[in-house]
């Protein structure tokens, strides 16, 4: 078996490992969205969609001022803005929010190309200048650490963002009072509610958030890794992420535990030019593992009790 | 079907394309000649473009039952894309290895193939649910990527592949073609073009069959009974004998077997082969809102199949024709299924009572309540 030769060569260089990190961070950001959406209850597949969003807008924006952070801020608000339309669509008006979650999807998926489209003729988007990109950043002194230098302290500006907003998500979830009260909407809404908690208010917040994020994800995909937007260049992260925040179990540290498996993968098929298996094949293994946990073979996923369950005041 | 729906659809569509600058009432004339060849204004010929509107709503027909089955049952199919491309892929795969055989033959050969296929891909998740509760919303997107990386490995470098530096596979044999409803004649002129253009297929007497059969096993048999009452209390179900684990693992596998065979019919009727088209496909992910739109009843799923066949045929024409890209296309399919889960068309006529409007959810979805929280606990079966 050569394939598995090269990959586990591949295992020991700094630059998988660096690429990994990177890649686990793409998906990392969209997964904390989602476990923030689903933790208050309201069910988040509309990632894809909200990311896919930010990565547009943070092209257009970045190509028009020429100002990487200016353009990120576009994004998360673009973001935000579809987020926004799940959270009326899902909360205000009760619709299922698996469809209204496919319905952002697929509104991202035609919206940025028809206007794409509008804005740049037929022909493709431009291209971000060199400069004008999310930068990477080495971290003086730390970066020339062996090994770990490389992997952990030459990346992208977002990779650092990305892991302060983890432990910050995993501290507020899990150790204040706001955390707690965002847990309660989503295991027992009436309860929250019967305490003066305003379920509506704390839906409609996570919600938003999720799309901050996945548009933060977006801009770091379109500006940051790649220099210009193609036709549904989120590719599915979408959905991977939301199989990483299930994978975790729906806790922060969990899912980015996953993200790292699924990062790796990516990463390996990244260098599918010194590898011998089908980086086809390979991709496939974050939903076969995802498929292996729900199947309970990996311990029980368990989504928060009101997940999925629109909030009718006044009712059991 | 929720007429409202569409029209706030378009409405709402017509303002994005008016706030861009461009006309939204020749974007929509676009549509119209391209989806039913009306109103053409660049020599397009009427009849072809409904031909063309006809070979989209075929598949829609067919994984619109096999979203609309489940749904009746609290099931939540969105893996009839991964069902329809393992169909077309086991269509594929047979018809290229038994390629002489006869098509008396290989043509059930492939089409049964394809349904086999498409329920195994279905009942994975029917069991995981049935057994360990697993929601069948997450693992028919994992089996839709599975499904789809699949495909790329078989026709890029896999078994299946035309030759190196192809992204496509070999043809099938002669004898899995389904027939064209027009003889392949190019000197016989209909509608002043020759009748090989014309590529409406057999398959739509299938896809009819498949919706005559959906309204038949629903209402008509004791099954399509336990599947309604699984839909509508799965308690109440199991104290009137039903099993639920049964019903549910049954109910995915015909709708697999549904899906599958539209992706059989897709390559045996259309295509002949795979190619990277396929990589793109969301005929599947339509189908969520054909079964949506169409209320869930077989009638109400040809048409509405029809209709979103012409928004596809009509969004190439509307890019021609008008400069407008196809993908608006998208946009007023994301709006009809905002609109038909969100009933905005009843609140509007309620005059908005935000917060106020019952769970509004069109009468054939599961309730909410079955989608997350039960995705843990197994049904308790009674022995």
């Amino acid at each position: 078996m050569s394939g598995l030769e090269d990959i586990f060569r591949l295992l020991f260089t700094a630059n998988l490992w660096q690429a990994t990190l990177a890649a686990a961070v793409l998906l990392l950001l969209p997964a904390l969205g989602g476990v923030i959406s689903e933790r208050s209850g309201v069910v988040n597949i509309a990632m894809e969609g909200m990311m896919l969003t930010g990565a547009f807008f943070a092209v257009v924006a970045d190509l028009a001022w020429h100002n990487a952070w200016l353009a990120t801020g576009v994004a998360v608000l673009a973001g935000a803005l579809m987020a926004t339309i799940h959270a009326v669509v899902s909360i205000q008006f009760r619709a299922d929010q698996i469809v209204s979650g496919i319905a952002i999807n697929i509104f991202a998926a035609g919206l940025t190309v028809f206007l794409a489209n509008r804005i740049y003729g037929l022909q493709d988007v431009g291209h971000v200048g060199p400069t004008e990109g999310l930068p990477n950043i080495d971290v003086g002194g730390l970066d020339q650490i062996p090994f770990f230098g490389k992997v952990l302290f030459q990346q992208n500006v977002v990779v650092y963002m990305a892991l302060v907003l983890l432990v910050l998500v995993h501290v507020v979830l899990f150790r204040t009072r706001l955390g707690l009260r965002i847990r309660a909407v989503g295991e027992h809404p009436q309860a929250a509610d019967t305490a003066g908690i305003n379920v509506y208010l704390f839906r409609y917040s996570a919600v938003i958030t999720s799309g901050l994020l996945s548009g933060l994800a977006g801009a770091f995909l379109a500006i940051g890794v790649s220099n210009t937007f193609v036709p549904n260049m989120t590719d599915g992260r979408g959905y991977i992420a939301l199989a990483a925040m299930i994978f975790g179990k729906w806790t922060p540290l969990g899912a980015f535990i996953a993200c790292l498996i699924f990062g790796l993968g990516q990463a390996i098929y990244d260098n599918n030019s010194v590898i011998h298996v089908s980086p086809y094949l390979l991709s496939m293994l974050p939903y076969i593992l995802t498929l292996v946990v729900l199947a309970g073979l990996v311990g029980r996923a368990t989504p928060p009790a009101a997940d999925g369950l629109p909030y009718v005041p006044g009712s059991e | 079907m929720p007429f409202g729906s569409v029209v706030f659809a378009f409405a709402v569509g017509a303002l994005i394309v008016g706030a861009t600058g461009a006309n939204p009432f020749s974007a929509y004339a676009g549509l119209l000649c391209g989806g039913l060849g009306i109103g053409c204004t660049q020599g397009e010929n009427p009849a072809l473009e409904i031909s063309n509107t006809i070979v989209f709503a075929i598949p829609l027909i067919t994984t619109g039952v096999a979203v609309a089955l489940p749904f009746r049952a609290g099931l939540f199919n969105i893996g009839a894309e991964g069902q329809l491309l393992v169909g077309s892929m086991a269509c594929t795969a047979i018809g290229i290895k038994f390629n002489t055989l006869p098509s008396p033959i290989l043509l059930p050969m492939v089409l049964l193939g394809g349904m086999a296929a498409g329920a195994v891909w279905a009942g994975i998740p029917g069991v995981l649910k049935a057994t360990v509760g697993a929601h069948e919303v997450v693992t028919t997107i994992m089996l839709n990527y599975i499904a789809q990386w699949l495909l790329r490995f078989l026709i890029i470098g896999g078994p299946l592949q035309l030759g190196p530096g192809t992204s496509k596979s070999l043809p099938i044999g002669e004898g899995a073609h389904l027939a064209t409803v027009l003889p392949v004649d190019n000197a016989l002129i209909i509608f002043g073009l020759p009748a090989s253009v014309y590529r409406v297929h057999t398959g739509l007497l299938i896809a009819l069959a498949a919706a005559a059969l959906f309204a038949f096993l629903l209402w008509r048999t004791s099954f399509g009974y336990e599947i309604r009452a699984v839909g509508q209390s799965q308690k109440a179900a199991r104290y009137a004998g039903v099993s639920v684990r049964r019903t549910i693992i049954l109910t995915m596998l015909i709708a697999g077997a549904f899906s599958g065979l539209a992706g059989a019919v897709q390559i045996a009727g259309v295509d002949h082969n795979l190619t990277d088209k396929y990589f793109t496909d969301t005929t599947g992910f339509d189908a969520i809102a054909v079964a949506l739109l169409g209320l869930g009843s077989a009638v109400g799923i040809v048409l509405a199949a029809v209709l979103f066949g012409a928004l596809h045929a009509g969004g190439a024409i509307m890019q021609s024709d008008a400069g407008i890209s196809s993908n608006l296309v998208l946009v007023l399919q994301a709006l009809i299924l905002f609109s038909i889960a969100a009933n905005f068309v009843g609140a509007i006529r309620r005059g908005l009572p935000l917060g106020r409007a019952p769970a509004a959810l069109p009468p054939e979805l599961p309730p909410a309540a079955g989608l997350m929280s039960e995705a843990t606990a197994p049904p308790p079966e009674p022995t």
